[in-house]
């Protein structure tokens, strides 16, 4: 069952010289599917999220969320952020809380959910807690909570471990593939944007790779690893999925190499 | 693209004034330009001073003695408000050189260069203080010493801030400028040919209010130039070469370089350092302004002996304690304490009106991106309009309106809204600018509707702003206030009941120095005690939870 659906999705950002982010960009999410959207910098994956998220207006094409067109923000599909996105004046509680109230949910029971959620993702101990004195890998965590305490049915994370050292990264993307299998949880349809190729294999059912701009889809590989992944890891089937989508990466980069562009401050 | 708008700039401003001069009659008006070429000769020569000790002060303060002294000692030289001690200034230039035009032309200068110092000294030691410690450390790989490292490593560095401490600094001279140039001492009138004096005659002497608004428009007409050709474009050519990251803001690209933005040439980031000021240079830096209690004593020691300096040469001989107890005991002695809240209440209600009027600017910039885009334009402008220079303005035309006391206070408070608000509103128009996107995404994403987005994002993110803005708004009020409280033109004297008033009528009317050095201690006092209980613990309070710019 499909239950996101982009269809010739355009992006262009106006200006003196107006670039075109995303050009004809089509695919499908089914239920309880974890796709991961991989790419050079720049290419438009996080200007798509954002699109699904209904926080960015297209140019052209439209979003399907159950067969209706997403217009703006819709409280069943949140999205969790590289930088966390946390208000630094709020306590992990009162972050966790706002867009509970924002949403009508009365105070009692908005905290009682949000508590519930921070002991989810390890955080009873820090419900008082400001960002500023809490680890990367604990805001993000409170980032999460933030983000399932909604009950959405999509998630969406625009790369969720790239501000994360790589043992606490690790860690939470085992947690996060552990609530993606949650059958108690309404959220099961995940969707990633990263430029960690192992991670996208690592955890994704899909990997959909993008063009640099203007971003179009170049292919799309479905994953064949049985999972808990963990325990695959050091299979030859996955280091042989890594290498297979850098090439499709670097050949839809003209053979340039990745990360050898200017820096021209969009992306 | 520049030499065209240079040209054209100046071509314009001198057709401005041929007209003026045909148009306007008035006995002085053939000497604007002669006035004008004096004011700018004045200005650029002390800033020229400033620049270069401000520079010397600056780098040998970043050495281990030299922050122990200089930092703490120009801390409390910057809170003595300037318009404080300038008469006491006059007093010893008039008489060391006999009220020669000499004598005044230092005075003038002294006030003008410690209104400029203290923006290029605290620039140039927050700069050297703010340089990365990679990039410190690369440095040192690389075995950079010496005089290598100041000129690849320190000097680049300081660039920008010295720019953005010149940009304050030559402001701060243009506000200044008429204070300097038109003195009222010993119920004489003392001035020196330039613009502001020439302003002031306009409305004190030839009663011709009109002549003085148009030179107030063709003032700020120079400075909005000026500041054009010179200031932006080097903020604007400093800014590619700065150790900050380039705050991520919402605005696309394209718009950034496009529309008002790029027809004002207004520099995009680097005004982030101008925004924080001098004052953040210190409370930016590790130390925090806590000073250790060596540090703290030889301050407050070098500040009495600098006052009383100041105070016996202006008359020779030390003062017998009798003298000084003759001196402070005098009655009106009774009334500080009134004066001083009557002070105190004038600038705090000034203060609220510019917070309201501010903050609500800086939430219409918030929620409306049109109205970021008006608003950095208008800054501009309005702070370019020296506030001092519209005294006499305002005085002359509300005194007819409402009687002289009345008109006088009315003016007074206008006069410090109008000092206190822009850097208010540059400091929560920046802090407004740079709320990184990912928060206003996820107050997108919520669906915060906008008192909400104002209560629970906009309010909070801008907090350390206000502070900050605050600070620097009341440092400049203090210095308003001691103007707007006493006037006097011809033979008539108008005062308000303030400790502006006070020290205005002790120096300028009874020369009573040690009265003078008296009043000065306590404003300063007042000046750090209000810095130190409120300023500085709030902003403490409020960078704890700031938003961290990645």
């Amino acid at each position: 069952m499909k239950v996101l659906e982009v269809r010739s999705l355009r992006k262009v950002f106006p200006g003196e010289r107006s670039i075109i982010a995303l050009e004809d960009v089509s695919f499908e999410v089914g239920k309880d599917e974890f796709l991961c959207i991989v790419g050079p910098s720049g290419c438009g994956k996080s200007t798509l999220l954002r699109m699904v998220a209904g926080i960015e207006s297209a140019n052209g094409g439209e979003i399907l969320f159950h067969e209706k067109p997403i217009s703006g923000p819709n409280e069943k599909i949140t999205m969790i952020f590289q930088h966390f996105g946390l208000l630094p004046w709020k306590t992990a509680l009162e972050n966790v809380r706002l867009p509970l109230e924002v949403h009508g949910i009365p105070n009692e029971e908005a905290r009682k959910i949000a508590i519930d959620y921070l002991g989810k993702v390890g955080l009873g101990d820090f419900l008082d807690t400001y960002p500023h004195d809490l680890s990367g890998g604990m805001k993000q965590r409170v980032g999460i909570a933030r983000a399932l305490a909604m009950k959405p049915e999509i998630l969406l994370m625009d790369e969720p471990f790239s501000s994360l050292d790589e043992l606490t990264a690790s860690t939470l993307r085992r947690e996060v593939l552990r609530i993606w299998a949650d059958s108690n949880l309404p959220t099961d349809t995940f969707l990633m944007v990263s430029h960690n190729v192992s991670e996208a294999v690592f955890m994704a059912d899909r990997v959909l790779i993008m063009s640099p701009r203007p971003g179009k889809v170049v292919e799309d590989v479905k994953v064949d690893i049985p999972r808990p992944r963990t325990e695959h890891a050091r299979d030859p089937k996955f280091f042989d999925t890594v290498e297979y989508i850098i090439r499709v990466i670097e050949k839809a980069c003209g053979g340039k190499l990745p990360g050898c562009e200017i820096n021209d401050g969009i992306g | 693209m520049h030499a065209f708008g240079f040209v054209m700039g100046l071509l314009a401003i001198l057709s401005l004034y041929i007209l003026v001069i045909s148009v306007v009659h008035n006995p002085e008006i053939s000497n604007l330009p002669y006035y004008t070429l004096r004011t700018l000769a004045r200005i650029s020569a002390t800033y020229l001073i400033a620049l270069v000790t401000g520079l010397f002060f600056g780098l040998l303060a970043t050495t281990k003695t030299g922050s122990m002294i200089l930092i703490p000692l120009f801390d409390v030289l910057q809170s003595i408000p300037i318009l404080g001690y300038f008469p006491a200034a006059i007093i010893f230039f008039i008489s060391a050189f006999n009220g020669a035009e000499i004598g005044l032309e230092l005075a003038a200068m002294l006030l003008l260069y410690t209104s400029m110092e203290w923006a290029i000294f605290f620039g140039v030691v927050g700069a050297v203080k703010n340089i990365p410690t990679n990039i410190v450390e690369a440095a040192k790989s690389f075995d950079l010493k010496g005089y290598g490292y100041i000129r690849h490593v320190v000097l680049p560095a300081i660039v920008p801030s010295l720019i953005s401490g010149s940009t304050l600094a030559w402001g701060d001279g243009w506000f200044f400028m008429i204070a300097a140039e038109y003195i009222t001492y010993g119920g004489k009138n003392y001035s020196l040919p330039g613009l502001g004096s020439y302003l002031a005659k306009a409305a004190y002497v030839y009663g011709d209010t009109n002549l003085a608004i148009v030179l107030l428009i063709i003032i700020t007409i120079l400075v909005v130039y000026i500041n054009f050709l010179t200031w932006h474009r080097l903020t604007e050519k400093a800014g590619s070469g700065t150790y900050k990251p380039i705050l991520r803001t919402d605005w696309p690209k394209g718009l950034a370089l496009s529309g008002i933005r790029r027809f004002t040439h207004m520099p995009h980031i680097p005004r982030i350092h101008l925004s924080f000021g001098f004052r953040h240079a210190i409370l930016s830096s590790p130390r925090r302004g806590i000073y250790s209690r060596l540090e703290k004593g030889m301050a407050v020691v070098t500040v009495i002996a600098l006052i009383f300096f100041v105070a016996t040469v202006a008359k020779p001989g030390l003062p017998s304690l009798d003298e000084i107890r003759g001196s402070l005991l005098i009655p009106e002695m009774a009334n500080l304490p009134f004066y001083t809240a009557c002070t105190l209440t004038r600038l705090t209600v000034a203060y609220f009106i510019s917070l309201g009027i501010a903050l609500s600017m800086g939430i219409l910039a918030a929620e409306k991106k049109g109205f970021a885009m008006i608003f950095y334009p208008i800054y501009d402008i309005g702070q370019s309009v020296p506030i001092l220079a519209l005294f006499p303005i305002l005085f002359v035309s509300l005194s007819q309106i409402f009687g002289g006391i009345l008109g006088l206070e009315i003016t007074s408070l206008t006069m410090l809204v109008a000092d206190m608000i822009w850097y208010l509103f540059l400091n929560i128009v920046t802090a407004v600018k740079t709320i990184p996107d990912e928060i206003r995404e996820v107050s997108q994403l919520i669906g915060m509707k906008g008192l909400q987005r104002v209560r629970h994002v906009v309010l909070p993110a801008i907090r350390p702003a206000v502070v900050t803005g605050s600070m620097l708004s009341w440092a400049t009020g203090w210095n308003t206030v001691i103007f707007s409280e006493y006037m006097s033109y011809g033979p008539k004297v108008l005062w308000l009941p303030g400790l502006g008033s006070f020290l205005d009528k002790t120096a300028l009317q009874e020369g009573n120095t040690i009265l003078l050095g008296f009043l000065l201690l306590i404003m300063t006092a007042l000046v750090i005690a209000l810095d130190r209980l409120i300023w500085r613990r709030l902003l403490r309070k409020a960078e704890r939870y700031a938003v961290e710019v990645m």
